[in-house]
């Protein structure tokens, strides 16, 4: 069959390379964020804080257009879920660079303070994993591919064991006092950061499967809701008295 | 860099070529016309093939586009620099907007995209206008030239930084002992100049090591037995272990290994493993030599359970002089030199030096090593 709205799907097309340049820009900041605080790079500091503005800018542009063909174009369907989809995605990966700005200026504000191997250790774990769940969300956006969207939620929960477990090694370190109160609260907030990114990733992957399925996690709470609260679901047909004696 | 111009000088060339070429071989397809132009199309069509083979060919990124920016031909490695997803996204990105650049400006422009990976890539991308509105962009991936850049960069502010500091000391030292008339003082200071000569002894004497392992290309292979390699090693160590009250214990396979190689050589690398293993670990750590057999390789690994290497640091540390932390390694007393020396053993027996690490939970380093072919039976050496 001959292609209806050519014009139109090719912009739907610009629109996800956008998005997915956007969020490649933000796998990139992640290492960068994580090196700045493991080195104490102010260079590299002020280097993601700058680069946060073009992301920004870039983020206002996409939800503009979207919103354009929103209104020009009426997609219905499953164009309809990917432009409302990317609208959502806008959001999660523009937050997710604010994250790597927030790690920058905490690297700024420990700066000059060492670190336990034991510490470094984890952070770096959490950067590579905070990373690869990010990795994972675009390529599951690219391709369209649930299978990858689902997974990212379990492999989101090893990012929030690290997170515990580096909480547990801040305390330990203060305990040795080889950090001070003050560090070891920026780095508390730190790891906050990374799990809020891989949060982040989780959205994603949920928005790709709403996408490609129509299907959100939410819809299953929101079922328990309707069991709960819906009284009279029989359309006014009186059920059988299962407890009545027989005659 | 002159070999890859005349590349691209020789595309450009045949670019306008290939494009009629294409145009004609399309037409051919849909509107079925006479014989004569279907041979031409034929040709046409081998033609193609074989610059698509050329452009797949060559080491670089190459992108054409049409005066809207549309791509008309690309080969695989600008299709996808082929090492990470986004760093795919942010070529394509980048590669995009300098093609754009110059031909709003009908000039060449070039511009070099740091990434950071990880690994982290170095690449240059130049985009210029052809004839017909289009233009061309060439990506190219500076990343190995980069790196060797910096080694050799490192390596000189290194060498000097090694050698100077010890003579530095001795002369102060030995200014200060000139005008003193205290004995106590006098022996104080010139056994800190023992120290300091000493150290710079040592860091001489490693050059020479591994200049001599570097020079020694070819290895007199003998067979060699791994379990007299590991035991004379830990036996070096053993004094300076038990001083720094860390354990050391290897875990061997049931029957003896045999590898062909140069004795001494691997019992240094050997050593200087177990030698970084301790240093870098806290009292009460263990120290673990494991040899593991397999079909075609013997395996040597030694792990510690030490502070560990950052990662932006691993694939540094088997550059000469090179230091993760160079306060600390003062302290150590090793000479920066260590894991070269490994590493041009494992070279020169045919083998290789592998390392995982984590900071906080320690480092493998592991050794492979060919398992020799034929009669290998221990009672032959």
């Amino acid at each position: 069959m001959e292609e209806l709205r050519k014009g139109f799907h090719h912009e739907l097309d610009e629109v996800r390379l956008s998005l997915a340049r956007l969020a490649a820009s933000v796998i990139e900041a992640i290492p960068r964020a994580t090196n700045v605080l493991l080195s104490g790079d102010l260079e590299g500091a002020e280097y993601l804080i700058l680069a946060d503005d073009e992301i920004d800018s870039r983020s206002i542009a996409l939800e503009d257009r979207c919103y354009q063909l929103l209104a020009l174009q009426a997609p219905v369907a499953g164009d309809l879920r990917q432009l409302i989809s990317i609208l959502k995605m806008v959001g999660e990966i523009e937050r997710s660079a604010d994250l790597t700005v927030n790690i920058a200026k905490a690297a700024r504000r420990i700066y000059g303070h060492s670190l336990d191997p034991k510490l470094r250790g984890i952070i770096t774990k959490m950067g590579e994993q905070a990373q690869q769940l990010f990795t994972s969300a675009l390529q599951s956006f690219e391709e369209n591919d649930v299978a990858i969207a689902g997974a990212i939620d379990d492999m989101d929960s090893y990012l929030d064991s690290l997170q515990r477990q580096f909480v547990q090694a801040i305390f330990e370190s203060h305990a040795a006092g080889s950090i001070d109160l003050q560090v070891a609260i920026q780095l508390a907030v730190v790891a906050r950061f990374y799990e809020r990114i891989g949060d982040h990733a989780v959205n994603i992957g949920e928005r790709v499967l709403f996408i490609v399925s129509g299907w959100r996690p939410e819809n299953k709470g929101a079922a328990r809701h309707a069991a709960k609260t819906t009284h009279d679901d029989t359309y006014g047909i009186p059920l059988p008295n299962i407890n009545a004696p027989e005659d | 860099m002159l070999v890859g111009g005349i590349i691209i000088g020789i595309i450009v060339s045949a670019f306008p070529f290939v494009f009629f070429l294409r145009r004609s071989t399309v037409k051919a397809n849909n509107e079925s016309v006479v014989g004569s132009v279907e041979l031409l199309s034929s040709e046409a069509e081998v033609h193609v093939a074989e610059l698509d083979s050329v452009l797949n060919a060559i080491p670089l990124g190459v992108v054409v586009t049409d005066e809207q920016g549309n791509i008309i031909l690309g080969n695989h490695i600008a299709a996808g620099v082929g090492i990470l997803r986004h760093i795919d996204v942010l070529v394509d990105e980048a590669a995009e907007r300098i093609i754009k650049k110059s031909r709003e400006t009908g000039s060449v422009v070039r511009e070099t995209l740091e990434l950071f990976g990880p690994p982290p890539r170095t690449l240059v991308i130049e985009a210029m206008p052809l004839e017909g509105s289009k233009s061309i962009a060439i990506i190219e991936d500076i990343s190995e030239r980069t790196r060797i850049d910096a080694v050799r960069t490192d390596f000189v502010a290194n060498i000097s930084h090694e050698l100077k500091t010890p003579v530095g000391a001795l002369s102060i030292l030995a200014d200060t002992i000139r005008d003193e008339d205290d004995l106590k003082v006098i022996h104080r200071l010139s056994s800190k100049m023992v120290k300091e000569a000493n150290r710079m002894a040592q860091t001489i004497d490693d050059l020479l090591e591994l200049s001599r392992i570097e020079l020694d290309g070819s290895v007199v292979p003998e067979p060699v037995s791994v379990y007299s390699v590991i035991a004379e090693s830990i036996d070096r160590m053993a004094y300076f272990a038990a001083q720094a009250g860390i354990g050391v214990v290897s875990q061997l396979p049931e029957d003896d290994c045999v590898v062909k190689g140069d004795r001494l050589q691997l019992v240094s690398a050997v050593s200087n493993l177990i030698d970084n293993a301790v240093k870098y670990s806290e009292k009460g750590d263990k120290v673990t030599v494991r040899v593991t057999s397999l079909d075609t390789t013997i395996e040597i690994s030694v792990s510690d359970e030490g502070i560990g290497i950052p990662q932006s640091d691993i694939d540094r540390i088997f550059e000469r002089f090179y230091r993760v932390d160079r306060a600390r390694s003062r302290g150590t007393g090793g000479t920066g030199l260590g894991l070269s020396i490994v590493r041009h053993v494992m070279n020169n027996h045919g083998g290789s030096v592998n390392v995982t690490s984590q900071e906080g939970e320690g480092s493998t380093f592991v050794l492979t090593l060919l398992r020799p072919s034929g009669n290998t039976a221990v009672n032959n050496i």
